[in-house]
């Protein structure tokens, strides 16, 4: 029976070309709209690590005086100072927890081949690649000592493996950074994530980093932060080690906890911890205050699906709207000028149920054919917008989920808009139609 | 005499899908106003005077890796050898590029800082490190005072040693020194007293979208660090050309260096902005096919109320109207369900206005412009609904005999 409705609808679309192509144009473009922010937003909103993204916090503390205000909404700073991230990633728990800072290497490889270039690096604890899921494709994260010594070694990603060893295992060779020899230690995968949820404090579509170095060498090679860095007094910094004492924010910091009796020992921790730096004189404040954000909270924190984004997918929806009431006005109408021929259908012994029955199958069509012509109007709309904004081309596209979503909500958009129209047609009473034939 | 009973009981046998119309009608009074509104805001920050000739002007950094050279002249000779290339009109060491979405800036005020604080009036501002040349190169009118003198300039790998001079922007002048007064006054930063020696009549700072976008300063300091950023002038026509000879040019000169970030002006000021101008197309876009929907839309019911009252229409014809008559009854039934969705579409575009005002930093509607945006979609339905209505009149007043 069904595919019999499909061959009615096919003839019925058939037969009245013109006005069949405008309600699959309405809805394709409707839909093409939609899809373009909606996809976007997927993106942007999608959660980075989902297996764990709600046992990885962000840690803040509030080591300013009393009464300094912060940009953030609970006037948290985003960031710590060297001394307290260095006390909290000392201290014995949690077991996995790190700090990490954007910094940069000029590098090169004491070739002609290579000629030099400039590349982002992240100083980091050596449980950072665990911590964040960035497996290893050869060799393995810094070992303790090499941390505790700030040996120079270096971890890199498979990318930057194709391009400087064309993809062999290069565990073992040396590269250079700002002209000083590391040892490479370990490869990892390149990231396939969107959102750079673990610093974003320089945008949070950015690229990942394709090097890493343990972060005792930001000490001893003074490396600078490619980040940011806030100060909230007047301090006198002049030399490096003036900026590693000072109260300047500069660090993130991140602690593994799984479950929640975890996170209340450590939420006891930094309260003990907070109390006893306020005696020390570094800040003067009454209250202790602190933050562990999860992933998703750090993200809706961070405001990381922006405002205009949340605007265009309203205004599409609405948009969609539009084209519904469209394509239902247009549908009422050819609807009812088929009433005649449905009067002899009901006549000749279909039921109330079976014409409503044909009839969504009808729409249903419609919004199928909407549907796919709707993804290449999205795909168009993307393109555009990769154009227009490279930062956002890896958000820019649509995954399976966004493309499976697209014939389905336009389906499911017609079938609203198709139910009214093909009530009213079931309705029909066979006896006037008969009468006029 | 526009008949409008008769036409408003006809309208009564098929409500809905005049209410169609109507809701059609309605959202997108609605929607293009608003987003009108939002382009017209975007587009009015995009074609702001930056006070910067953006099509002259490109900028890169240099980072040194080697350690055999004295930083403290190398950047003295890049500016050489980029002066000395055919078409740049001047070049300078700069620490931070106007415009480009990457900077400092600081509070600055009437007194010093102290570990106490500061006492007296403070205004922020964005603020770069440069040489005597970057107002030329930068493109920049000193309107009062005078230029950098070269020695003025401190060259140094540390901060002991700071200038004492600035030049400011207008804008920051007029904030810091309120009576007018301001050139040759002293300022802080921090506890580092400058005096004003120059005032520039426009120059932005680095972050266009900020409040202190108009507040700019520039500093003559030159750190000897192995990173340098360079800007450089040129005739817009040649840039181009410039820019391609850029690293070949500095490497073969000494290559333990990477030259990075070779950028237009313009085209750091466009990717600063591109979420901006993202939202403008899309919003463009948006509007465009949402009218030509609605014109579709109109245009449709049209087709098919014509088509439901073909024998009406004749009998019509037959009874003596006038082709006018048919037209007009069209476009009067139009017009009647189009200006109740103007009504309520205009309530919706200002409720939806406070909305987006309220949850989002938009600026508040301008009710100019859902008065446009009726005004338009109203000429919209009357262009739409006549190509159908003219088809109408057409209709033979044979066909109401005919089929009887």
């Amino acid at each position: 029976m069904f595919i019999h409705y499909l061959d009615l609808s096919w003839r019925s679309l058939r037969r009245t070309p013109l006005i069949s192509a405008l309600m699959i144009a309405a809805i394709a473009v409707g839909i093409g709209i939609t899809m373009t922010s909606l996809s976007v937003y997927h993106m942007m909103s999608m959660d980075p690590i989902p297996h764990k993204s709600d046992r990885l916090f962000h840690v803040q503390l509030n080591t300013m005086d009393e009464g300094r205000t912060w940009t953030t909404e609970d006037n948290l700073p985003y960031q710590l100072t060297y001394t307290d991230a260095m006390n909290l990633y000392n201290a014995d728990f949690p077991e996995r927890k790190t700090m990490s800072m954007r910094t940069g290497f000029s590098v090169h490889m004491n070739s002609s081949e290579v000629k030099p270039f400039l590349e982002g690096a992240r100083a980091t604890g050596r449980e950072f690649f665990a911590m964040f899921d960035l497996d290893f494709v050869h060799g393995a994260s810094w070992t303790e000592n090499q941390q505790i010594n700030a040996s120079p070694v270096v971890v890199i990603n498979q990318e930057l493996n194709e391009r400087l060893f064309g993809g062999e295992n290069s565990v073992g060779r040396q590269i250079y950074l700002d002209d000083e020899s590391y040892e490479i230690i370990g490869i990892v995968k390149n990231w396939e994530i969107h959102t750079k949820y673990y610093d974003l404090n320089n945008g949070a579509f950015n690229r990942m980093e394709k090097i890493f170095v343990p972060f005792s060498l930001v000490v001893s090679k003074e490396l600078s932060s490619w980040g940011n860095t806030n100060g909230w007094k007047f301090e006198d910094v002049r030399t490096f080690q003036d900026h590693l004492q000072s109260e300047q924010f500069w660090i993130q910091f991140w602690a593994e906890l799984d479950t929640p009796e975890e996170q209340q020992i450590y939420s006891d921790y930094l309260r003990t911890y907070l109390s006893e730096q306020a005696t020390k004189g570094r800040f003067e404040r009454e209250t202790v205050q602190f933050a562990l954000r999860n992933v998703n909270q750090w993200l809706e924190y961070n405001n990381v699906v922006t405002e205009d984004n949340r605007v265009l997918v309203g205004l599409s929806f609405m948009f969609l709207t539009v084209c519904l009431a469209n394509i239902l006005g247009l549908m009422l109408g050819k609807f009812l000028r088929r009433a005649p021929e449905v009067g002899v259908r009901r006549a000749l012994g279909a039921s109330k149920r079976q014409i409503f029955a044909q009839h969504l199958v009808e729409v249903s069509v419609l919004g199928l054919l909407g549907g796919l012509f709707g993804i290449g109007i999205a795909q168009l709309g993307l393109w555009g917008v990769r154009q227009t904004y490279s930062y956002y081309s890896a958000l820019a596209t649509m995954d399976t989920y966004m493309l499976l979503a697209a014939p389905a909500i336009a389906i499911g958009a017609c079938v609203i808009a198709g139910l009214y129209p093909a009530w009213l047609v079931c309705r029909t009473t066979p006896a006037i139609y008969l009468k006029t034939q | 005499m526009l008949e409008i009973k008769p036409i408003f009981n006809a309208m009564r046998r098929s409500k809905v899908g005049a209410f169609m119309l109507l809701i059609q009608i309605a959202i997108t009074t609605a929607i293009v106003s608003n987003a009108a509104f939002i382009i017209y805001d975007r587009l009015q920050y995009l074609q702001q005077e930056t006070g910067y000739p953006e099509d002259e002007i490109f900028h890169f950094a240099v980072l040194t890796f080697g350690k055999d050279r004295n930083l403290s002249q190398q950047f003295e000779e890049t500016e050489t050898t980029l002066r000395n290339l055919p078409g740049v009109i001047n070049a300078a060491a700069i620490q931070e590029v106007p415009l480009s979405g990457s900077g400092s800036a600081s509070s600055f005020g009437i007194n010093p800082t102290t570990e106490q604080g500061r006492e007296g009036l403070e205004v922020t501002a964005a603020y770069t490190f440069g040489d005597e040349h970057a107002i030329d190169t930068l493109g920049v009118k000193i309107i009062a005072g005078r230029n950098f003198e070269q020695d003025e300039v401190i060259v140094a790998e540390n901060n002991d040693v700071m200038p004492n001079v600035s030049i400011v922007s207008q804008s920051f002048l007029d904030e810091i020194y309120p009576n007018g007064d301001g050139l040759g006054q002293t300022i802080y930063l921090g506890d580092m007293p400058m005096t004003i020696v120059g005032v520039v009549d426009k120059m932005k700072g680095p972050w266009l979208r900020a409040s202190i976008a108009d507040n700019f300063l520039i500093i003559p300091f030159v750190s000897a660090d192995n990173f340098q950023r360079m800007v450089v002038r040129t005739e817009a026509s040649q840039r181009a050309a410039v820019m391609r000879q850029i690293e070949d040019t500095l490497l073969a000169e000494y290559d333990k260096r990477v030259i990075v970030g070779l950028q237009g002006l313009d085209e750091s000021k466009r990717e600063y902005n591109a979420s901006d101008i993202l939202m403008l197309r899309m919003l463009v876009v948006l509007i465009t096919v949402l009218v030509l929907i609605t014109a579709l839309g109109i245009f449709g019911l049209t087709v098919f109320n014509i088509n439901k009252r073909t024998r009406q229409i004749g009998t019509r014809r037959a009874l003596g109207a006038r082709k006018s008559d048919i037209v007009r009854y069209f476009i009067v039934e139009n017009s009647m369900i189009c200006i109740a969705g103007l009504l309520i579409g205009s309530i919706a575009a200002v409720y939806m206005g406070q909305a987006l005002l309220e949850l989002y930093s938009l600026p508040a509607l301008d009710h100019n412009y859902v008065a446009i945006t009726a005004a338009f979609v109203f000429v919209v339905s009357i262009l739409s609904v006549l190509i159908p209505a003219n088809r109408a009149a057409k209709i033979s007043p044979s066909v109401a005999t005919r089929s009887i």
